[in-house]
C-alpha cells in the first residue's frame, strides 16, 4: 500500500471544538474582567456561607455552609470537571480577595526553591481528608465555616507574601484534586496554531502585556509558569484566562481534546517537566486515587465495626490514632502492595527497560481515573440525593433574618431517590475502570510493544481491584455518623 | 423540664417510639402541651422526619418515628406551653445500628 495514503492519527482527528467561538461564552472568556464576574457570585455565596455556619442552626442539615460544602460545592465541582474543565479555578473566591489586597501590597517574595513541587500540597490534601473524618466536618456548620475562613487567610498570606500564583501552584489542596482531576476533562486552554507562537517575539502569554511606555504589566502572563506553546495538558492550569487576555494574536483557545489522553503523554510540559520524574505529582495522583475510596469508607457501615475493632487492639479509645492507622493502610500500605506488585511483575514478566520506581510513578497516573470515577460516585450521590435540599435551607436562612421573601421552609424537598443516583454511581465507576484500562494499556505499549498485553495485565489486574473495592464500597449500607468509635 | 426517652435501646434503623414528659420548674406535671418532633441527621441533604407527639398519659407524650438510615440523628422538640410559652430542646441519638 501506498504510504501516503495511510491516514495518521492526525489526520483522523477532527479540528478541535474551541469553547471561545461558542456565542456568548466566546465574549465573555475575552472579556477582561470575565474572572471577577465569575468570582463575585462565589464570594457572594461564601460570605452566606460563613455567616450562616457562624451565626445560623448548628444542625447541618439546615445550614447553608454545610449543605452548600458537603452537597452542592463538592457535587458540581467534579460534575463540571468531568463535563467541560477547571473553571472552578477560574471563578476562585479565595483569588478575587487576594487580588484586591495585593493592590495595597505587593507580594516581595518568591516561593522557596525547595518548596517548587507537590509535597507541601498533597500533605495538606491528606491533612484535609483526615481533618474531615476527625473532626466529623459535615456535621458541623460551625468548623466548615472556619474552614472556609482558614482557606480565604492562606490564600491571603501566601499569595501576600509570595509572588505568582504560589498558593494555586504549591498549596491549595482543593487546586490540586482540580489539576489530577482535570486530565480528565474534555476541554483544555491550548494555543490554536503552533506556527503563530513560533513567529511570536513578545511571549506576553508568559509575560504578560506591558504598557508601550510605562513598560507596567497591563496584562499578567501566566502566574502559574505554563508557557502555552509548551503547555502539555491540564497540570497546574487554573483556566484563569490570563494567557488569553494577553495572548496579541488571539491565539489561545479552550479547546475540546480526548479525556485523559494526557496522562499517556510524558512529554515535557512547561512549568512541569515530565510526569514520569515527579515523584511528587505521582504521590499525588496515588492520594488523589485511594483518598477516593478512604472518603467514600468513610461513610459506611463498615467502618464503625473496623475502627472498634483496631480501638480494642489497640487499647485507645480516642479516635485520633486509628484513623491515623486506617489512612496509613490506604495511602502507604494498599498503594505500596498493590503498585510494587504490579511493578514487579510487570518488570519480571512484561522485561519491561525501567527502573521499579519510575515505572511506579509512571503508571500512578494511569489509577486517576478510577480515582475520578470514585470521587464522581460519591459526590454525586450526596449531591444528586440532596439535590433540592438548598431550596428549604435558603428559605430559613431568610426566614432567619426576618426576610421571609421565599416563604416557609419545605423540609421535605431532597432530590432524586438513592436507587436512581446508584445506577448513575456504577456509571461513574465503569466509566473510570474503563479509562484506567486504557491509560495502563496505552503505557504498557509503549513500555513492551512486542508484548504488551505482559506488562499490561498486571496493572489491569490493579484496576480491577480498585473498581471491585469501589463497586462494593458503594452497595454498603450509608451511615451518616457524627461518632466514628463508638461506645 | 423534659424528660426523653426512646425505643428500642439500642436504636435500629426502624420505627422508634419518642416518649417525653413535661414538667415545670417547679416539678409539676405538664399537660396540654403542643409537640412537634422533629428528627435529623448529622449529615446534609437528608430529609428530616417530622410527627406530631399525642399526650397519651397526662403530662407524657408519645409519637413513633420511622429512622431510615444508620449512623447519628438529632430529635428536637418544637412545643407551645399551655400558657403559650415556646420550648425547643435537642436531644443526640448516636449511634443508631443498621438492622
Amino acid at each position: 500500500m501506498n504510504q501516503a495514503s495511510i491516514p495518521s492519527e492526525d489526520n483522523l482527528d477532527s479540528p478541535p471544538f474551541d469553547l471561545m467561538q461558542v456565542p456568548v461564552l466566546g465574549p465573555l472568556f475575552r472579556w477582561r474582567y470575565a474572572r471577577p464576574f465569575l468570582q463575585i457570585p462565589l464570594l457572594l455565596i461564601s460570605v452566606a456561607m460563613i455567616l450562616h455556619g457562624l451565626f445560623g442552626p448548628s444542625l447541618a442539615p439546615k445550614n447553608l455552609a454545610t449543605t452548600l460544602s458537603w452537597l452542592h460545592f463538592r457535587g458540581i465541582l467534579v460534575l463540571v470537571l468531568l463535563c467541560t474543565g477547571n473553571f472552578f479555578c477560574l471563578a476562585c473566591p479565595f483569588m478575587l480577595v487576594r487580588q484586591v489586597a495585593r493592590r495595597f501590597s505587593r507580594p516581595r517574595f518568591t516561593w522557596p526553591r525547595g518548596l517548587r513541587n507537590k509535597w507541601l500540597s498533597v500533605a495538606l490534601f491528606v491533612l484535609i481528608l483526615f481533618t474531615y473524618e476527625l473532626f466529623d466536618l459535615w456535621s458541623s456548620p460551625w468548623w466548615t465555616a472556619w474552614l472556609i475562613i482558614g482557606y480565604f487567610l492562606s490564600a491571603l498570606v501566601v499569595d501576600g507574601l509570595f509572588k505568582h500564583a504560589s498558593f494555586c501552584k504549591f498549596v491549595c489542596p482543593i487546586g490540586q484534586f482540580n489539576f489530577v482531576a482535570s486530565t480528565l476533562s474534555p476541554f483544555e486552554v491550548k494555543v490554536r496554531d503552533q506556527d503563530v507562537c513560533t513567529r511570536c517575539l513578545t511571549k506576553d502569554c508568559i509575560r504578560g502585556r506591558h504598557d508601550a511606555t510605562s513598560d507596567l504589566v497591563v496584562i499578567r502572563g501566566c502566574e502559574l509558569a505554563l508557557f502555552q506553546p509548551r503547555k502539555v495538558g491540564n497540570m497546574d492550569c487554573t483556566f484563569c484566562l490570563d494567557c488569553i487576555h494577553a495572548c496579541p494574536h488571539d491565539n489561545v483557545g479552550i479547546l475540546s481534546r480526548l479525556p485523559g489522553r494526557e496522562l499517556l503523554d510524558d512529554s515535557l510540559r512547561s512549568g512541569i517537566g515530565y510526569f514520569s520524574r515527579r515523584k511528587d505529582l505521582a504521590a499525588l495522583a496515588i492520594v488523589f486515587t485511594f483518598g477516593a475510596l478512604l472518603n467514600a469508607f468513610g461513610m459506611v457501615s463498615p467502618v464503625y465495626a473496623v475502627e472498634n475493632w483496631l480501638g480494642r487492639m489497640l487499647h485507645v479509645s480516642h479516635e485520633a490514632p486509628v484513623l491515623a492507622l486506617i489512612f496509613a493502610a490506604f495511602l502507604i500500605l494498599e498503594p505500596i502492595l498493590l503498585l510494587g506488585s504490579a511493578a514487579w511483575l510487570t518488570l519480571a514478566w512484561g522485561r519491561v527497560q525501567r527502573a521499579f520506581v519510575p515505572l511506579v510513578v509512571r503508571y500512578s497516573y494511569g489509577l486517576v481515573p478510577i480515582g475520578f470515577g470514585m470521587w464522581l460516585a460519591h459526590y454525586s450521590f450526596h449531591f444528586l440525593t440532596g439535590l433540592y435540599t438548598i431550596i428549604p435551607v435558603t428559605q430559613n436562612a431568610f426566614l432567619s433574618i426576618g426576610w421571609p421573601v421565599l416563604g416557609e421552609p419545605r423540609w421535605t424537598s431532597t432530590g432524586l431517590p438513592a436507587n436512581t443516583v446508584q445506577v448513575i454511581e456504577i456509571g461513574f465507576l465503569i466509566l473510570g475502570f474503563a479509562g484506567s484500562l486504557a491509560v495502563t494499556h496505552g503505557l504498557a505499549e509503549e513500555d513492551s510493544p512486542a508484548k504488551p498485553l505482559r506488562a499490561f495485565i498486571p496493572w489491569a489486574v490493579v484496576c480491577a481491584v480498585l473498581f471491585s473495592a469501589s463497586l462494593w464500597l458503594i452497595f454498603q449500607p450509608m451511615e451518616m455518623r457524627a461518632t466514628l468509635m463508638s461506645g | 423540664m423534659v424528660d426523653f426517652q426512646i425505643e428500642p435501646q439500642p436504636v435500629r434503623v426502624g420505627p422508634v417510639v419518642i416518649s417525653i414528659a413535661l414538667t415545670d420548674a417547679d416539678n409539676h406535671p405538664v399537660t396540654g402541651a403542643q409537640i412537634a418532633v422533629e428528627a435529623d441527621m448529622s449529615h446534609a441533604g437528608m430529609s428530616p422526619v417530622l410527627a406530631q407527639a399525642n399526650e397519651v398519659q397526662p403530662a407524657h407524650y408519645e409519637t413513633h418515628l420511622p429512622l431510615g438510615m444508620a449512623g447519628d440523628w438529632v430529635i428536637v422538640l418544637h412545643g407551645t406551653l399551655p400558657n403559650g410559652e415556646k420550648i425547643e430542646q435537642q436531644f443526640d441519638v448516636r449511634n443508631v445500628r443498621p438492622n
